[in-house]
């Protein structure tokens, strides 16, 4: 499946909201490192693709009428064998029927299990009069909470891309506050520059999260992803 | 040059200026507000009641622009609404530089008739490639040729400020205001509903405007963001460029349904835009005003390490407050500077050790002098902050003498001296009539001075933050 496929697909389908795997599918086209996902529309196919990619796994719900998966129910991380990610996909397919028998399941997503580290998110919406604009801040339930986030306008320069990560007040959290592991500051702002030009080349794109982003001190790596088309 | 900065030009710089519509009914505020004027000056009206009005202001009147037998740079339109479209037609014939659209009732209104005579007027300047300025505004100023929207701007005069407001009112304000601080005014230009030129093509020109060092600008929306941004960017790396943003609630709360979409409302993205371009943002025009002295009087520093000099003990501390609270270093200085101190130095009640406490070496002009010499001098110190107590020294009759000259003057020799930025913080307390006077010798005199330890800590601090940010380009 090429980027524009996943596009055209959600368009012909009318959807605006692309699925973890699209939305993943077109950041990889970006050269923006994302966890491997396959799609597994059985138990079966979950089975199978748990050992293909390597435990430890994780699985969640693909749906285009369930956007929080991890409230319903719908993320199992950390399986390590192939009898916990059968039994999990069972779990997740009958916790989403529970949530809504009406949602429309187009089956599980199965990708490793990245090892945890701090969490940052990047993100894109689109203002009347600037257009598009980036957004990076701390990830996970902490964006949510403290809004400790900041923005610049696309496209950005390196200093932008520097400036913004450094503008945050979690900024020594990414440093490796306390002996954590610190963050790669550089990958995170070639993060941002790829970022920009990918929505830049792709006006279709109305708005972008990519939360969390796993920052290591050698990576980054897109964990979670979500792409909302223009109508 | 482009043809819009060729008009622009011409309209800034206007040999001849004609003022259609002027009338009895506005004072004639058009026709005398340009009484200053060098160029050539002309009006048109065809109400014969009006005729005998303009005649004693001794300007010449004709009944049409066509009628003019003369070239004319830039056009004031203050003819009633209804009959803007023919005379937007005029202008384009007399191939005027620019014309300025006084006139309101647009799309201001709100009302539907108001914005389809907008849009009329609109498509109008935009086929015959007319620079419209406006409507609903002021227009241009330029005081060295006397071309003044208001009785209360200088004229003769003019310095390197350019300024580029939305708001009649606040264009009015800030270039009346400006001079009495020393922020003297190049050019200036009130654009209204901004349905031709906006701020972004004044913004150019004044960017690449020679007599113009400094641009503030009061924004209250904009045409075409994305232009803006480009444009105030490339203009923010060649003079300090200030942003006013007239508006700043939320724009209703948009259905989103990602995370960065609800967080990224108005307010947010124009700041980040300002900081993102290396613009400084001003929330006032006092705020905007007291910047631009910092920029324009102060030696410039990336340092942040101040030297407070105050007059009493109560002041040491709350000055210091202001100052750490916008991020300042306060830091002990030099054994060196603590031996010099030592030298001559009335301790009673005082204190050097930074902030200083003057108290009893106030009477002694030389002492504080000499205290602003060590604090020059001192390598752990990048700026040098003395508070001016009105109230004190009115008690001391110091005002009302030639004492206060004499002060002055040695203020003024420190800053020659000295290589660090220097600030005043005139204090009035309760002599606030008094402290009018002092401020005004202050900016004569080239010493930038404020009326409060937060707003010359919080206009420190925005000079600060561009000089750092300039260094970086």
């Amino acid at each position: 499946m090429t980027t524009n496929d996943a596009i055209a697909t959600a368009k012909k389908e009318g959807r605006t909201a692309l699925n973890e795997l699209e939305s993943k599918q077109l950041l990889k086209a970006a050269d923006i490192k994302t966890t491997d996902i396959k799609l597994a529309r059985t138990k079966d196919e979950a089975v199978s693709l748990s050992k293909e990619l390597g435990f430890p796994i994780v699985l969640k719900i693909i749906s285009p009428d369930i956007l929080h998966k991890t409230d319903v129910g719908g993320v199992k991380l950390n399986l390590n064998s192939e009898d916990e990610a059968g039994k999990a996909f069972d779990e997740i397919i009958d916790a989403a029927k529970k949530h809504d028998p009406k949602a429309n399941i187009e089956g599980v997503s199965v990708q490793p299990m990245a090892r945890p580290a701090t969490e940052v998110i990047i993100g894109m919406s689109k203002d009347p009069q600037f257009g598009p604009v980036l957004m990076f801040g701390l990830g996970g339930i902490l964006v949510e909470v403290l809004k400790d986030v900041s923005f610049r306008i696309v496209p950005l320069t390196r200093r932008d891309a520097r400036d913004m990560i450094k503008e945050i007040k979690g900024y020594p959290i990414l440093e490796g506050y306390r002996g954590q592991e610190p963050a790669n500051i550089e990958m995170l702002e070639d993060l941002l520059l790829k970022v920009s030009d990918f929505v830049e080349n792709r006006p279709e794109i109305k708005e972008l999260d990519i939360n969390p982003i796993f920052a290591y001190k050698d990576d980054a790596i897109a964990i979670d992803a979500r792409v909302i088309l223009e109508a | 040059m482009d043809s819009i900065s060729k008009g622009l030009d011409r309209a800034f710089n206007p040999r001849s200026v004609a003022v259609i519509g002027d009338k009895l009914a506005l004072g004639y505020m058009w026709l005398k507000s340009l009484s200053h004027f060098q160029g050539r000056l002309y009006s048109v009206q065809i109400d014969e009641n009006e005729l005998p009005g303009i005649e004693a202001l001794g300007v010449e009147n004709y009944l049409s622009l066509r009628d003019i037998p003369d070239d004319i740079d830039y056009a004031i339109v203050a003819v009633p609404n209804t009959v803007t479209p023919r005379i937007v037609r005029d202008c384009i014939d007399a191939n005027v530089g620019a014309a300025t659209l006084f006139t309101s009732g647009f799309a201001e209104s709100g009302s539907d008739g108001g914005r389809k005579l907008q849009d009329t007027i609109a498509s109008i300047a935009r086929d015959g490639n007319l620079n419209l300025i406006g409507p609903n505004c002021m227009g241009i100023h330029n005081p060295r040729i006397g071309l003044c929207h208001s009785l209360d701007q200088p004229h003769g005069t003019s310095g390197n400020v350019g300024f580029i407001s939305q708001s009649g009112t606040h264009a009015t304000f800030f270039t009346a205001v400006g001079p009495l601080n020393g922020v003297r005014i190049s050019k200036s230009v009130s654009y209204g509903n901004a349905v031709a030129l906006d701020c972004t093509d004044f913004l150019e020109y004044l960017g690449d405007d020679e007599e113009t060092d400094i641009i503030g600008m009061y924004i209250e929306g904009v045409n075409d963001g994305r232009r803006l941004f480009s444009v105030l960017r490339d203009v923010a790396r060649r003079k300090p460029v200030l942003v006013w943003k007239g508006g700043v609630t939320e724009e209703g709360s948009r259905a989103t349904a990602s995370h960065t979409a609800s967080m990224a409302g108005a307010p947010v993205i124009w700041d980040t835009l300002i900081r993102q371009c290396g613009a400084i943002k001003a929330n006032s025009l006092d705020e905007m005003i007291d910047t631009m002295k910092v920029l324009l009087y102060a030696e410039p520093t990336t340092g942040n390490r101040v030297g407070l000099a105050a007059m009493t003990g109560g002041q040491s501390v709350v000055i210091t407050d202001a100052f750490t609270r916008e991020g300042f270093d306060v830091p002990l200085l030099t054994e060196r500077s603590y031996d010099k101190f030592a030298a001559f130095f009335d301790t009673l009640g005082a204190s050097y050790r930074n902030p200083l406490d003057i108290s009893l070496n106030f009477p002694h002009l030389d002492r504080i002098i000499r205290s602003l010499d060590i604090l020059s001098e001192d390598d752990n110190i990048d700026i040098v902050v003395l508070e001016i107590s009105i109230a004190f020294m009115k008690n001391l009759s110091w005002i009302d003498t030639d004492l206060f000259d004499e002060i002055i003057d040695a203020l003024s020799g420190f800053k020659e001296r000295s290589d660090k930025p220097f600030i005043a913080i005139v204090v009035a307390a309760h002599a606030e009539h008094e402290a009018i006077d002092v401020r005004s010798k202050l900016a004569a005199r080239n010493i930038p001075s404020f009326s409060s330890f937060n707003s010359g800590a919080k206009a420190l601090k925005k000079a600060l933050s561009y000089h750092r940010t300039a260094a970086c380009h």
